[in-house]
């Protein structure tokens, strides 16, 4: 059957490891595309989903049967504490244009992109697919969780006023290719990554934020991108799904950074700065339900060590980062440096 | 100095209550108009407030210098729950337009209205201002409430970012004239006013829907008109402020019907109908912070069997204006 899929956030790095999954898995495997499906991937330069009109136009344009929606402002730290409203309102606009307009169009099924920063400061852990909305999310990402936990409370009203099958998956800290390296809002392997990265180039110590114990749950993002496929063809619920590690698979950011140091070659002086703040100390997500679903598959996480390899060393991440390089806040360094790693 | 309010949804139950206040309380009083001020009253026939384009249009014919935001699609627990989506929808539009415009035209204050029916349906009483968003409000009002909700997140923001003075009122149940007495999507107390006017002229049983044991604060609406006009002027903070009776001034369902069996002077069969739904059960929410701020104002709320009689004497006065629904 004839099925236009379209990714919203497609040139992302959640959308880029659906594209990658999609090109490489075997066609009609669990995780693969399947006969007569198109996938079409969007980002902002080919419309603006802040503005109705737009979006209109893109869902007039590609006729879409199925929407991953992925679409969203995202920022570190900084950015959001400083722009609560543009977070807010601008992840609003995207997710109401991107939703009703699937409605009026009667896409068959939406899938959107909530993550586990969204849920509750203070909650019992670990995190499970209901405690969303039992209370007030940290202050760091105010605007963009408050939008986002929306998102729940719209499939459910799309879903049982109108029957719209729509849904949302809840990753953990997602990384991989074609990830943001902007040191001014990057995430903190990206992050690591890139300061590595210039350690080893300007032979400076490569100095760690924080007292490296917080631990987190790191999903690769082509295994993240498998893990939507499967949701696409199979998982009609309205509740919302964890797509996460387990919650015995944390990973302190001591070891994240050891394995960067490792994937990125650096044999210089390595420390640790603990008079920075190390954010949320922990909070493990389960993912019981989804391994539950996922039983008679044959779906396996990327081991973190191998996963951070191949990000570190493949070919494809030079472009995102030289892309980058014009963003990245010591300015012109991080191309050069790159450019004279390349072989 | 030219004052300028807009006080949109001003044809409702609030707005109404509010224009009552501002033309009948002594000028220049603690609640009446002051000098240099001017207070414009619409209804959703001048702008339909779901319109991005309408509601600039409505900010550039009156200018407004201040917003007291009363306008939402409300109704009772049966069309919240048939109509999940368009509660929820319908209110979003209708706040961001408002909220966005306002700070466009760089309002200098609004106040906007919630109600402590948004808060958690799972959550330690009494309710107080910090309670708000600690889990999912009731399924009965599933769209209202998250859209309402989302006004004290919004002003926040815009406060954060901008330094816009936006801040909200969360009252208890409100009731008075001018209400919604339509039998299909009213609240509680106009729709016993309305059953129970026509079970005495059709001389049929008046019944009661649920069981008559929930309880209820009931605000008299233009008590509450009072309120507003004294945060207008009075109140700058973003945290926002209950406006409600006392927490031991909780009156039952049953306490309600017969103070309206009294008013409307029905002597018929009287009775409750158990199979049907009764709502929350009760949701007490704390008044201290708003009487420490009005202990000097004089103000004083009305007596509940006096204010329902007012409204029942209204409602009779008024039937064939009043928002009844269908003839019955």
């Amino acid at each position: 059957m004839s099925a236009q899929i379209l990714i919203t956030g497609g040139t992302g790095l959640v959308g880029q490891g659906i594209k990658y999954a999609i090109e490489t898995e075997p066609v009609n495997s669990h995780f693969g595309k399947r006969d007569g499906e198109e996938w079409i991937f969007i980002g902002s330069s080919e419309a603006d989903l802040r503005n109705k009109g737009q979006t209109e136009k893109l869902f007039e344009k590609y006729q879409p049967t199925h929407v991953i929606h992925l679409a969203a402002r995202v920022g570190g730290v900084f950015a959001n504490m400083a722009r609560k409203l543009d977070f807010l309102r601008d992840n609003l606009l995207i997710n109401d244009n991107v939703l009703h307009t699937a409605h009026e169009f009667k896409v068959k099924k939406v899938i959107s992109c909530l993550s586990t920063c969204v849920y509750p400061d203070k909650v019992e852990y670990p995190l499970d697919e209901t405690k969303i909305h039992l209370g007030l999310p940290h202050e760091s990402n105010f605007g963009y969780s408050h939008a986002k936990r929306l998102v729940d409370i719209q499939s459910r009203a799309y879903k049982e006023q109108f029957g719209d099958n729509f849904t949302s998956a809840i990753p953990t800290s997602v990384f991989g290719p074609h990830d943001n390296f902007d040191l001014e809002s990057a995430h903190v392997l990206p992050a690591l990554i890139h300061r590595c990265y210039l350690s080893k180039t300007n032979n400076t110590p490569f100095v760690v934020w924080g007292s490296g114990k917080a631990q987190r749950q790191f999903i690769y993002s082509r295994d993240l991108a498998k893990l939507f496929v499967w949701m696409l063809h199979s998982y009609d619920s309205v509740e919302p799904l964890i797509l996460s590690v387990g919650e015995d698979e944390e990973i302190t950011i001591k070891q994240a950074a050891d394995a960067v140091v490792k994937a990125v070659g650096f044999k210089g002086e390595y420390q640790f700065d603990t008079t920075k703040s190390d954010g949320q100390f922990l909070k493990p997500a389960t993912n019981k339900k989804l391994l539950g679903l996922l039983k008679d598959t044959d779906f396996r996480f990327t081991p973190f060590d191998r996963a951070l390899m191949r990000w570190c060393n493949g070919s494809y991440k030079t472009t995102w980062m030289l892309g980058q390089a014009s963003r990245s806040s010591d300015g012109h360094g991080f191309k050069a440096i790159l450019t004279s790693q390349m072989p | 100095m030219s004052v300028r309010v807009l006080v949109t949804g001003g044809t409702g139950l609030v707005g109404q209550g509010i224009e009552y206040v501002i033309e009948n309380e002594p000028a220049n009083s603690h609640f009446g108009k002051r000098d240099g001020e001017e207070w414009f009253f619409i209804g959703s026939s001048e702008a339909d407030l779901r319109n991005q384009e309408q509601t600039r249009k409505l900010f550039e014919k009156y200018k407004p210098t201040h917003v007291i935001h009363l306008a939402a699609l409300v109704g009772g627990l049966f069309a919240n729950m048939a109509r999940k989506l368009d509660f929820l929808r319908d209110n979003i539009l209708i706040n961001d337009n408002v909220l966005h415009t306002a700070h466009e035209f760089k309002v200098k204050k609004v106040i906007s209205c919630l109600s402590t029916c948004v808060y958690p349906d799972k959550v330690e009483y009494p309710l107080d201002e910090t309670k708000i968003h600690l889990g999912l409000p009731h399924e009965s009002n599933f769209g209202y409430a998250h859209a309402k909700r989302l006004v004290d997140i919004q002003n926040r923001a815009y406060k954060d970012q901008f330094g816009d003075n936006f801040t909200s009122a969360i009252p208890t149940n409100v009731f008075g004239p001018h209400d919604n007495f339509d039998m299909e999507s009213a609240h509680v107390l106009p729709a016993l006013i309305h059953r129970c006017y026509l079970s005495k002229k059709n001389n049929t049983p008046f019944v009661v829907w649920g069981s008559g044991k929930p309880l209820r604060q009931f605000i008299y609406s233009r008590d509450l008109a009072k309120l507003f006009v004294w945060m207008l002027r009075n109140y700058d903070s973003v945290e926002p402020l209950i406006l409600s009776v006392g927490e031991d001034e909780e009156v039952s369902i049953k306490q309600a019907a017969d103070a309206v069996v009294n008013a409307v002077g029905f002597t018929g069969e009287y009775r409750f109908d158990t199979t049907k739904a009764d709502g929350q059960f009760r949701k007490p929410a704390s008044n201290k912070k708003l009487l420490e701020l009005v202990k000097d104002t004089g103000f004083a709320f009305t007596p509940f069997d006096k204010a329902l009689d007012e409204t029942v004497q209204w409602f009779l006065r008024n039937y064939n204006n009043a928002r009844i629904g269908k003839p019955q």
